[in-house]
């Protein structure tokens, strides 16, 4: 079997796995993947870094007021040179770098990244190329969650950690229970049944929410309004801390599954008879989806498609390898958002809109054209 | 060789379907636009303008003859145009707003009013009326009530209703004030439709003696700028072309969202800092004030003027967001609120 995929990025990985010295003997229609070397992997990662930084400091340079780029340099050099935090004395361009650009700008970054990277674990999993948390209803769980939240005041902290992200958590953590129950209730865990009933678990929930907002009193039903539809606000660096803690633990959980994601794409007949333990793989990588999703939604509402076209970019320009597809995703998925809530915060200057409608004017259009193009699968192109 | 054989079979319909859907085209533009263009533009124009434009329509093509609401006096135009004639005082009242609710009982009426929506709290009397809903009110219960005259709002109404209730032949009228001198001219309106001529009159005389003898105080004052925080996050505020816009430039402030392009704009936080508003307002009901997490969310940023002088004001919503006949009570908060040093005493009641 010289075609089971090289799943070498170092050497003593490939001795200790025992699938790879007991290949099945049937010959099999495996796509032939580059060899992921450790080189290639810290290139890419490198270059996505680089790329990360670069749009960071494009989209620093734009807003409503202008600040010049000498200024920019001068207000980040002090900042990082640990000079005393924003006070009352401080001019307003470096509080309005510091407290609202920077902190806006990274948010959108781990919203952006978070998405992009559950959108390949599930277009993975569900060797469906149009999985997103926003199609499979995951977010809406989670905006069920957190909308209840927000109506009944559960919004208030708990141990100063808001209990807005753990409920929103609690919300896409039941639609995935709720949809593991029913695909599971036919025969074994079906790709197509997992889609549909997603689909349909969205509109339940999106009825719910509908239901709730107009039964509130239209204040707050209002409020909820323009936060469902997707808003970054500039938050402090404690909320950006507990969301970082949120995501850092769905992360490392993804990372650990990248060499299953890669066996899963095969087939799930194919992965399980290479070893994998294809029952506790998907409930490891629902449960991290939904914490990622959960955490996401909780801070800037439902913004869709970032899951759909991060993904499908990096695969045409990398390989499909999971180990190499999940972090330069991650990252191209930050840098997604970061652009398009630039746009979003500078067309309608001094106002703004929901960045949720870049992202589907952009996500939209591709999501059509991969439902025409059906031939495209995941890993294999 | 086969190809051209068939390229040139080919080309001689398809140039004749292309010239033939030009022409086709062609006439058929002329003729949309000769046909559209006198029969739709009126309408096109009502939709597209509001305000003074429609004001000019009401009296124009739209209600046919122009001096029929002179010639006539129990005919009556409402704010979109529509023309209405009622030959006696109606005695069953339906309101779809609370601000209309407001202004019939301050022109004296009770007894007429036979439904309310499920917000109209005001007077205290309004809450024993029947209930028809607000933003898709229940039309079962309208007919029931059966009603000689509904008053409903421009905004929140579906377009169906006032179809549906044209159709049942049950009178509808359309009020939408843009402004304070608007909601005097409702208030007369009203009273002219319902025979309260004298109380409406005296109301709006009162109401406008007032409005004249609190803006000739705020004439030479320095205009504050004010935030209107309709919501925190993400910060959604009120920009030129909402009636609250209008109320806080009456009120002698300068709105923080003046150069915003919607009427309730997302503001971005770089422009609230830029503006430096020195008053945070916040709009709430009546019972409860501003949320402790609120509050500590805009008290992050310390180099606002508003959050150094602990500027964050609560203000009855009702009392502004309703065009109705306590707009004044609320312009009176406001002018409080901006300026503080015109004191309470000299204020006219």
């Amino acid at each position: 079997m010289a075609k089971v995929p090289p799943l070498t990025i170092s050497p003593s990985t490939t001795g200790s796995t025992e699938w790879v010295h007991s290949p099945p003997t049937m010959p099999m229609p495996v796509p032939s993947l580059p060899t992921l070397t450790i080189r290639r992997w810290c290139v890419w990662v490198g270059i996505s870094i680089m790329l990360a930084v670069a749009a960071l400091w494009a989209c620093l340079g734009f807003g409503t007021e202008s600040i010049a780029v000498s200024r920019i340099w001068s207000i980040l050099l002090g900042a990082l040179m640990g000079r005393e935090p924003v006070t009352i004395g401080m001019d307003p361009a470096s509080v309005i770098l510091l407290q609202v650009r920077l902190p806006r700008l990274i948010l959108a970054f781990f919203v952006g990244g978070s998405l992009a990277m559950v959108g390949v674990a599930l277009q993975a999993l569900l060797r469906n190329p149009l999985a997103d948390p926003f199609i499979i209803g995951i977010s809406s769980g989670a905006a069920l969650g957190a909308a209840i939240a927000i109506l009944f005041g559960v919004g208030i902290s708990v141990w100063s950690v808001s209990a807005l992200p753990v409920c929103a958590f609690a919300g896409a953590l039941l639609s995935l229970l709720i949809m593991y129950r029913i695909s599971s209730a036919g025969t074994g865990f079906s790709i197509y049944t997992l889609l549909l009933a997603g689909v349909v678990l969205n509109a339940i929930f999106s009825a719910f929410i509908m239901f709730l907002t107009s039964v509130a009193d239209p204040n707050r039903a209002f409020g909820m309004y323009a936060w469902l539809m997707g808003s970054l606000t500039g938050p402090d660096f404690h909320t950006l801390g507990v969301l970082a803690l949120y995501l850092g633990v769905g992360l490392i959980v993804l990372g650990t599954q990248a060499q299953s994601l890669n066996l899963l794409t095969l087939g799930e007949e194919t992965a399980r008879s290479l070893g994998v333990e294809v029952e506790r793989v998907k409930q490891l990588v629902f449960v991290a989806s939904a914490l990622l999703t959960g955490a996401v939604v909780s801070f800037s509402g439902i913004i869709g498609f970032v899951g759909l076209i991060v993904p499908h970019a990096v695969r045409l320009v990398l390989c499909a390898d999971h180990r190499l597809l999940l972090p330069v995703a991650g990252f191209v998925g930050g840098i997604f958002l970061m652009l398009a809530d630039t746009v979003a915060r500078t067309v309608l200057s001094p106002a703004e809109f929901p960045v949720g409608v870049v992202t589907a004017l952009v996500g939209g259009p591709v999501f059509l054209f991969l439902l025409m193009n059906r031939n495209m699968r995941v890993g294999m192109r | 060789m086969k190809n051209r054989v068939q390229s040139s079979r080919l080309s001689k319909p398809w140039g004749f379907f292309i010239l033939s859907s030009c022409v086709r085209q062609v006439i058929c533009g002329i003729v949309a636009w000769w046909v559209i263009f006198p029969c739709g533009f009126p309408g096109v124009m009502v939709l597209a303008f509001d305000g003074e434009m429609m004001k000019r329509r009401q009296q124009g093509i739209l209600t046919g003859m122009p001096f029929m609401a002179n010639v006539a006096p129990r005919t009556f135009v409402d704010d979109l145009g529509r023309k209405l004639y009622l030959a006696n005082p109606p005695t069953r009242i339906v309101s779809l707003a609370p601000s209309v609710t407001e202004i019939l009982f301050a022109i004296g009426l009770n007894e007429e009013i036979v439904g309310v929506t499920e917000f109209c709290d005001f007077p205290p009397e309004a809450l024993a009326k029947p209930k028809v809903g607000y933003a898709t009110p229940n039309l079962e219960t309208i007919l029931g009530l059966q009603p000689q005259l509904v008053l409903a709002p421009r905004s929140f109404l579906r377009a169906d209703l006032i179809t549906k209730l044209e159709q049942l032949k049950i009178p509808i009228f359309i009020l939408e004030a843009h402004t304070v001198e608007d909601i005097l001219a409702h208030i007369q309106l009203l009273g002219r439709m319902v025979g309260h001529s004298e109380e409406a009159n005296a109301q709006a005389a009162l109401m406008r003696k007032q409005l004249a003898s609190l803006s000739s105080r705020l004439v030479d004052l320095p205009r504050p700028t004010l935030l209107y925080i309709l919501n925190s996050s993400p910060l959604i505020t009120v920009g030129p072309g909402s009636f609250i816009h209008r109320l806080i430039e009456l009120a002698g402030g300068r709105n923080a969202a003046e150069h915003a392009v919607a009427p309730y704009p997302r503001l971005t936080m770089e422009e609230v800092l830029r503006q430096n508003p020195d008053i945070l307002l916040f709009p709430v009901g009546r019972q409860e004030g501003i949320s402790q997490v609120e509050q500590d969310s805009w008290k992050r940023w310390t180099t606002l003027a508003a959050v150094q002088h602990g500027k964050l004001v609560q203000v009855d919503s009702d009392l502004l967001n309703r065009p109705g006949p306590r707009i004044l009570e609320g312009l009176k908060h406001l002018v409080k609120i901006l300026h503080p040093e015109v004191s309470q005493d000299n204020l006219p009641n």
